[in-house]
């Protein structure tokens, strides 16, 4: 593939639901960026950054603009595997890092619920995983990188060097330049594999209970909840909590350091390739099964409790969303947003009722819930606070009216979260409006990111859907 | 029930040669939780002490060490193995895991790299079998477990210098078995088929194995006193198969 010409692709968000056409080019070394900033910058144009894409939203999209996928930036540049300290490239993903990693016992210490994102947009958004409450974002196992300005400089960026642009570029949704190196720290593990136990959880309540009495003790901590109860029911759930082993506790892990031993089975039963169950999944959506289906899981994990503790490999834990392959796909075609506010704990369990009961209300129930526990962190437009998140995936009509309806609801719902002093995340967001960008962060850090966007970038040459539905 | 009765004697210590990743070092892991004494060898030293650490870490007692060696440099082998001995007590078991495919075009004749592949997979392994043939000879006792490839069986268009060191090796350690059998030393020779390992990252291996699979496989083999052992075992009739294509056809072939 010819990494200089712009291609013109149609590149969407992850979700389906937004997306445009755009022209892409895909460099693979730092020179080849700086020549596509310097190519911008001639032409006056604008053009978003773009990792694996797997931002639900419009975050690494540019409808009818310049788009620089940088997923073939995939090299690890270095690992000392006695520090556990890796520099690699931006588009190296979290999969390619761990395995890497895991054969020496080190493993990432924030990954999401996916591995194919990369590095670069996990940093850039600032993603968090399960142990949000404990190890904070992925930003915090940062230690440094090199930024490339849309002027054409290379900055190197730590906690000690040009720290106003570290904190602000981690969470700064790819505004402020483009990561051509990061340094990561990774986490010792004892074990290829984690303590599993689930418990079940009656309502919200009991959910968040949970959440604040183990959270001083567990790796991991993250609930599953069926949306679809309502009464005293609501908010009803399985809590996966996950612990790491000490040394010695669990020899026979050792044998799952192997990478092979850590991927998520590629089959179902053996046989199924799983590639090919979004078919199935797709046909359960459309014909209103999900209330059914979420019921059952629920009614089911009595059992698995009643298991626990189990032990799994720290792949099959965490990536959950790598089981089923293109399972998004069942959303299609209207595809998916997810919503997913992030309350204080002081207003937690009240927000959090009324936002589900809203949904219920309006007859537009997310398929999928996952509350998780959250603290905040030191980087300027962070999503995280001391409180809780609730991601809610809604499949997306293809009606207009539906759609619309959809769009509302998650409006209302932002409004109700924003009062709280709730905050948002733009690697899920899709809707948030351009008057609630200054809520979100508050006057004081907003100014300051605007500052630095027009230092970094007077020309205002990165750009994404998103920086534009928000006014950045 | 003979093979068990000889397994439960096995507790001296262990070689594996090029246990710094892919079968090696799941071999060596697998060794461990065995509760054997491993001794770890291999080039890169950062990644070799690591990989010792993380075994002691994991098991949460001290069974592997970690010793710098590089198989090309022949005459280090027999001074190497003996101070392992004086270290870690006699050895019983050696594991030749040592391996390299280099990227080879099909245009390319490159001298370096046949002879960095005879270097690593036949003279390396007659350095490290010798040292262990004379000790176990001597005792009556022990194990050399080979690993070699299913490349070996034919001559191919891909990589002819691996085929052809592989073949070397293969065919060493079945001398060294009729030679030593009757002495009661056990040598076995694995040929692996795809297995996903650091060395075959870049090859899209169509139903490959883990390194951890095919280290149980291995293992078993040596539980069973194989002579030779395809791992896994589809991998016997595959090659016999290739192996029955007449010459007049392979050559025509782009397998």
């Amino acid at each position: 593939m010819n990494s200089k010409i712009w291609r013109e692709e149609m590149v969407r968000g992850w979700g389906m639901a937004v997306g445009g056409m755009a022209k892409v080019l895909r460099p693979t070394t730092a020179e080849q960026v700086a020549d596509a900033f310097g190519e911008v910058r001639a032409l006056g144009g604008a053009m978003a950054l773009r990792g694996s894409g797997c931002s639900y939203g419009d975050a690494a999209l540019a409808s009818g603009g310049r788009v620089l996928d940088l997923s073939a930036m995939n090299q690890i540049l270095a690992f000392d595997p006695i520090r556990g300290i890796a520099r690699v490239e931006p588009g190296v993903t979290i999969r390619k890092l761990w395995q890497h990693t895991i054969a020496f016992g080190w493993w990432p210490k924030v990954v999401p619920g996916t591995s194919a994102v990369s590095c670069g947009g996990a940093a850039a958004m600032n993603i968090h995983g399960k142990n949000n409450f404990a190890m904070g974002t992925f930003g915090e196992s940062v230690l440094a990188f090199t930024l490339l300005t849309p002027q054409g400089e290379l900055l190197r960026c730590s906690r000690e060097q040009n720290a106003d642009v570290f904190f602000a570029a981690i969470s700064g949704f790819g505004m402020l330049g483009c990561f051509t190196e990061l340094t990561i720290e990774l986490k010792r593990v004892h074990s290829g594999r984690l303590k599993v136990a689930a418990i079940v959880a009656r309502d919200l309540a009991h959910n968040l209970q949970i959440l604040e009495d183990m959270r001083g003790a567990a790796d991991y901590l993250v609930s599953w909840l069926n949306l679809h109860a309502s009464g005293r029911a609501l908010g009803c759930g399985v809590m996966h909590r996950a612990d790491q082993f000490e040394p010695g506790e669990d020899p026979e892990g050792l044998r799952y350091f192997d990478p092979a031993l850590q991927d998520v089975p590629t089959s179902m039963f053996g046989v199924v390739p799983k590639g090919w169950l979004w078919p199935g999944m797709w046909a359960a959506t459309n014909l209103g099964m999900v209330r059914a289906i979420n019921w059952a899981k629920f009614k089911a994990a009595p059992l698995e409790a009643r298991g626990s503790p189990y032990v799994q490999s720290h792949g099959a834990f965490h990536f959950l969303l790598d089981y089923v392959p293109r399972w998004h796909w069942m959303t299609k075609p209207g595809g998916l947003v997810q919503f997913q506010p992030f309350v204080p704990y002081a207003t937690g369990e009240l927000v959090l009722r009324t936002v589900i009961e809203e949904c219920q209300k309006a007859k537009l129930v997310p398929y999928l819930g996952v509350l998780k526990r959250h603290r905040p962190d030191p980087f300027l437009m962070t999503h995280s606070v001391d409180g809780y998140s609730l991601a809610m995936d809604f499949a997306v009509s293809t009606k207009k009216q539906k759609r619309a309806q959809l769009w509302g609801l998650c409006q209302r719902l932002a409004e109700v979260v924003l009062q709280a002093g709730g905050r948002f995340y733009y690697a899920k967001d899709a809707m948030l409006l351009e008057s609630s960008f200054a809520r979100v962060h508050g006057a004081a850090a907003t100014q300051q990111f605007r500052a630095l966007k027009q230092r970094l970038d007077p020309q205002r040459m990165l750009q994404t859907d998103l920086s534009r539905r928000l006014g950045v | 029930m003979l093979w068990l009765l000889k397994m439960n004697k096995r507790h001296g210590t262990c070689i594996v040669v090029g246990a710094s990743s892919g079968i090696g070092i799941a071999i060596a892991r697998r060794l461990a939780l065995q509760g054997r004494k491993v001794a770890l060898l291999a080039r890169r030293e950062v990644e070799l002490q690591a990989m010792a650490a993380q075994i002691d870490d994991s098991i949460g007692r001290s069974l592997a060490r970690a010793y710098v060696h590089d198989v090309c440099k022949l005459d280090e082998a027999e001074p190497l193995f003996a101070r392992i001995e004086q270290e870690l007590g006699p050895v019983d078991e050696l594991y030749y895991a040592a391996g390299v495919m280099p990227l080879v075009r099909i245009d390319e004749f490159d001298l370096a790299k046949d002879q960095l592949q005879v270097m690593v997979h036949a003279l390396g392994c007659m350095a490290w079998c010798n040292a262990a043939a004379r000790r176990f000879l001597q005792r009556k006792a022990g194990c050399i477990v080979g690993i070699s490839s299913v490349a070996q069986d034919r001559g191919r268009i891909g990589r002819p210098g691996y085929n052809a060191s592989k073949a070397a090796m293969d065919t060493y350690l079945e001398g060294l078995r009729n030679r030593l059998w009757r002495h009661g030393v056990q040598v076995t020779t694995i040929r692996p088929g795809f297995v996903e390992t650091p060395m075959t990252a870049g090859l899209a291996l169509k139903g490959a194995i883990s390194a951890d699979r095919a280290a149980q496989l291995i293992l078993h083999a040596r539980d069973r006193r194989k002579a030779i052992v395809y791992v896994p075992g589809k991998w016997r009739l595959i090659m016999f198969v290739i192996r029955c294509i007449p010459s007049v056809l392979f050559r025509r072939l782009s397998i």
